[in-house]
């Protein structure tokens, strides 16, 4: 009984010890290497910093248009004061005719046309509906929003305003005109990101991406160095001493652990703070999504390294995933618009879920039971490619095993430490 | 010249051979290129997002208050899928993305307006998610005004007025939206014509950078130069051509993916169709010789074509405007090949302009073209030298070392 007793001991605690000595070593090397200090190091550093400089303004103001006023009556020019007074549209140029506005579009001096009609005030003046026609520009999206809904505001405010006098016109009283035209008052109302800044937007899930996605080819790239530098090709070491699947996977992921956990706190606290992202998330609530974050990422890239051969191969095969999963993440593209298809390969990936989870809890304030989805999925997705690395680390281990007796190494030191 | 043509096909040849020898260039060459292109035509193809899911949190129960949940649900921009009893409800339903909005009717709303108190009906949308926030917005916005005309009209309808009157007197003014010189497209088309482009480059810069540094790292490049009657711009054109033909070919079936597929309308020939794509692969290709020149090594040059790939959709302009960025960006966002293939597809292609507005995009397309001029010398004696090969370590081949050594002692 004693004896069981110590050899369990004995045996958890050489396990420890290897576990231990795996982590290290994978530390040391990873260390060592420039290209992957740089992508698990600089590149989640540098990566948000540039982004908030980029979009540093924000939102799209002031946005360089053209009128074209056929009506110009005095009814017109006040419409073009007010439209000229919204903070979306700046009224760079009064053009006479819509060419003339067209070719100052193709080369590209304004962003949008208003045309107002010839028959504008007459319209008005006769009670029929004056329409007036935008046209937007769609290169980019946030001038198509700017263009449609300053100018769609102004009209409703215009409309709003000749309604009135007209009901004053007709005699009724300020107030009865007011709630003739209003018969109820309209308040909407942003949660979350209350500006539409582009940047309290997209950094956060941009933020979650970076870190499966350098993990991912950290994890790759060391695996496909390991292939190049280990004397048959394999993905473990020939140094049969240390081997043991569950070592082997909790000590490299250990490592990559113990990296990302304190890049979390750069990455999720002081960039936040420093550039007024939204920052609603509970020290709790971080912790209860990235912990199975990070372990279902760095699990994720343990098992596609099995597909790494050289060094190069991650950058090649897995690199260019970033854009597809940004847009099956949910941020982009609503959910409830996605095929089913989309939405299961979407669910694979740890990122989809990490995602939408820290724009939940960051940006709305859910809690974690109101995140319990995604954290479920993570933890999911945990113990799924944790089961998967430890098969492709198991195999590689039977392989190597194979191979060393195979090669007639017999009298080698390394087989004799079996 | 006859040997310089003869010399071409050798390299190209040789290329082909290499090229089909792994799995690697099959994959990242044709396979999943083609599959980041019907990924992201087979998302977007729905168009706008319609019917984003909305609860109505109704502390009226009235008929007036029942007529306003069927009108939104009525929309296509929202389907109302729950009804919760308290606005906290409707709160935590959003935050677990269940809805993306919800509009609050109070109570009294039917009394209050009957007897014109201008009661407050608010609304709330998600703003964390851009597009569906945007939409909801706009949606309930809409939604909301109609009501709000709708009763009016039925109070002016029961003074006595007609119809057509009616509609001028609670809308005088009508904004009437167009997409200048493309009605008939939408936003998520938009998306798929700039994400096409942005995919392709990633494959183009990442293969073409592998291709000539693995020549390198694996010490074949002298063998390479010989092939190509040691010319380093023979032994470049052989080598690239096969890529050339087939990312042509892609960027043309991405095209037609989006004209057949996804209707966008094209208003220009083929020829130009032809043209814009050829230069657009040579420039990324370009890019990439440039990238392997600057930093033989392939490790690093991989790295810079990476970070510099994963930029492009950032300093496209696609999701930010350019104009409104700061100044150094407006500069580096000129550096992106992509954002001028965004410029002449739009002008020439899609609002149908004179090439004329185009010709400066193209004329920076060439400017590209000149890139790699800049490190030919030093990327040949990067060939010839072969003085830019990391040293890859048996690592665990030490003991075994030393133990044959003292065997053979």
């Amino acid at each position: 009984m004693k004896k069981i007793i110590s050899k369990t001991f004995k045996r958890f605690k050489s396990a420890v010890s290897n576990t231990a000595l795996i982590f290290q070593r994978e530390l040391l090397i990873l260390v060592s290497d420039l290209g992957v200090t740089i992508l698990l190091l600089i590149v989640p550093v540098v990566y948000p910093f540039l982004y908030s400089l980029i979009y540093y303004p924000e939102v799209v103001r002031d946005l360089p248009v053209a009128v074209v006023d056929l009506s110009r009556t005095a009814d017109s020019r006040a419409f073009i004061r007010k439209l000229n007074a919204t903070p979306d549209l700046d009224i760079r140029y009064e053009c006479i005719s819509m060419e003339e506005a067209a070719g100052k579009f193709r080369k590209r001096e304004n962003r949008g046309i208003i045309l107002i009609p010839e028959t504008y005030s007459s319209d008005l003046a006769l009670g029929r509906q004056a329409v007036v026609s935008l046209y937007a520009d769609m290169e980019f999206f946030l001038y198509y929003k700017a263009m449609v809904m300053g100018a769609g505001l102004v009209s409703l405010e215009e409309g709003n305003d000749i309604q009135v006098k007209r009901l004053l016109n007709a005699g009724l009283s300020e107030r009865q005109a007011e709630v003739f035209s209003n018969p109820f008052v309209i308040s909407g109302n942003a949660i979350a990101n209350p500006a539409g800044g582009f940047a309290s937007y997209g950094i956060p899930a941009a933020l979650m991406l970076i870190i499966q996605q350098t993990l991912v080819l950290a994890i790759g790239i060391m695996a496909g160095t390991a292939r190049e530098r280990h004397k048959l090709g394999t993905l473990i070491p020939c140094d049969l001493r240390r081997m043991g699947t569950f070592r082997m996977v909790l000590g490299k992921s250990a490592a990559y652990f113990l990296i990302y956990a304190l890049m979390c706190f750069y990455m999720l606290g002081a960039i936040p703070a420093w550039f007024g992202y939204p920052d609603q998330a509970g020290f709790s609530q971080l912790i209860a999504l990235m912990v199975p974050y990070l372990l279902s990422a760095i699990f994720f890239g343990l098992s596609l390294s099995v597909f790494f051969k050289n060094r190069e191969t991650p950058m090649l095969l897995y690199l260019f995933l970033s854009f597809p999963l940004l847009f099956l993440s949910g941020i982009i593209w609503p959910l409830s618009n996605m095929s089913p298809v989309w939405q299961v390969v979407r669910s694979i990936f740890p990122s989809s879920h990490a995602m939408l989870g820290y724009i939940k809890m960051n940006s709305l304030g859910a809690g974690i039971s109101e995140t319990g989805h995604e954290i479920a999925m993570l933890w999911i997705l945990t113990a799924f490619y944790f089961v998967t690395a430890c098969l492709v680390y198991k195999t590689q281990i039977t392989k190597v095993k194979k191979l060393v007796l195979n090669a007639g190494h017999q009298d080698n030191s390394l087989v004799t430490a079996l | 010249m006859n040997t310089y043509i003869k010399a071409l096909i050798g390299v190209t040849g040789r290329e082909i051979n290499r090229m089909t020898s792994r799995p690697l260039y099959f994959l990242s060459v044709v396979i999943l290129p083609l599959l980041s292109l019907l990924f992201f035509v087979s998302l977007m193809k729905e168009g706008v997002p319609v019917k984003l899911p909305v609860a109505v949190v109704d502390y009226d129960h009235t008929a007036l208050s029942a007529k306003f949940r069927r009108t939104i649900d009525a929309t296509p921009g929202s389907s109302v899928v729950m009804t919760p009893a308290t606005e906290h409800e409707a709160l935590s339903e959003l935050r677990k993305g269940n809805i993306y909005g919800y509009v609050v009717l109070p109570h009294n709303l039917q009394a209050d307006i009957m007897n014109g108190t201008q009661p407050v009906v608010r609304f709330y949308y998600q703003n964390g998610l851009l597009i569906a926030g945007g939409l909801i917005q706009n949606d309930l916005t809409i939604t909301l005004h109609t009501l709000s005309a709708g009763v009016n009209k039925q109070k002016r309808e029961a003074m006595g007025q007609n119809e057509v009157s009616v509609y001028a007197e609670i809308q005088p003014v009508k904004p009437d939206a167009h997409l200048l010189f493309n009605p008939e497209t939408n936003y998520p088309v938009y998306v798929t014509s700039i994400m096409l482009p942005i995919m392709l480059q990633v494959f183009i810069l990442m293969i073409t950078v592998y291709s000539i540094g693995i020549e390198i790292k694996e010490r074949t490049s002298r063998e390479w130069l010989r092939k190509a009657g040691k010319s380093v711009f023979v032994a470049l054109t052989g080598k690239l051509l096969p890529y050339t033909v087939i990312f042509v070919i892609l960027s043309l079936f991405s095209n037609f993916l989006l004209f057949k597929a996804l209707m966008v309308p094209v208003n220009t020939g083929v020829v130009y169709l032809v043209l814009l794509s050829l230069l657009y692969v040579l420039a990324y290709q370009a890019i990439a010789v440039f990238f392997v020149g600057l930093l033989p090594m392939m490790r690093h040059s991989l790295n810079l074509a990476a970070f510099y790939g994963i930029l492009a959709l950032t300093l496209c302009g696609f999701s930010f405007p350019i104009e409104h960025m700061p100044e150094v960006f407006r500069l580096w966002a000129e550096a992106f090949p992509v954002r001028h293939y965004m410029h002449i597809f739009q002008s020439q292609i899609l609002a149908g302009f004179n090439f004329v507005y185009a010709a400066p995009s193209y004329l920076k397309f060439m400017l590209f073209l000149l890139l790699p001029f800049v490190i030919i010398f030093r990327l040949k004696s990067a060939l010839i030298y072969q003085n830019f090969i990391e040293q890859i370590k048996i690592t665990d081949a030490a003991e075994a070392a030393v133990s044959e050594k003292s065997l053979i002692q």
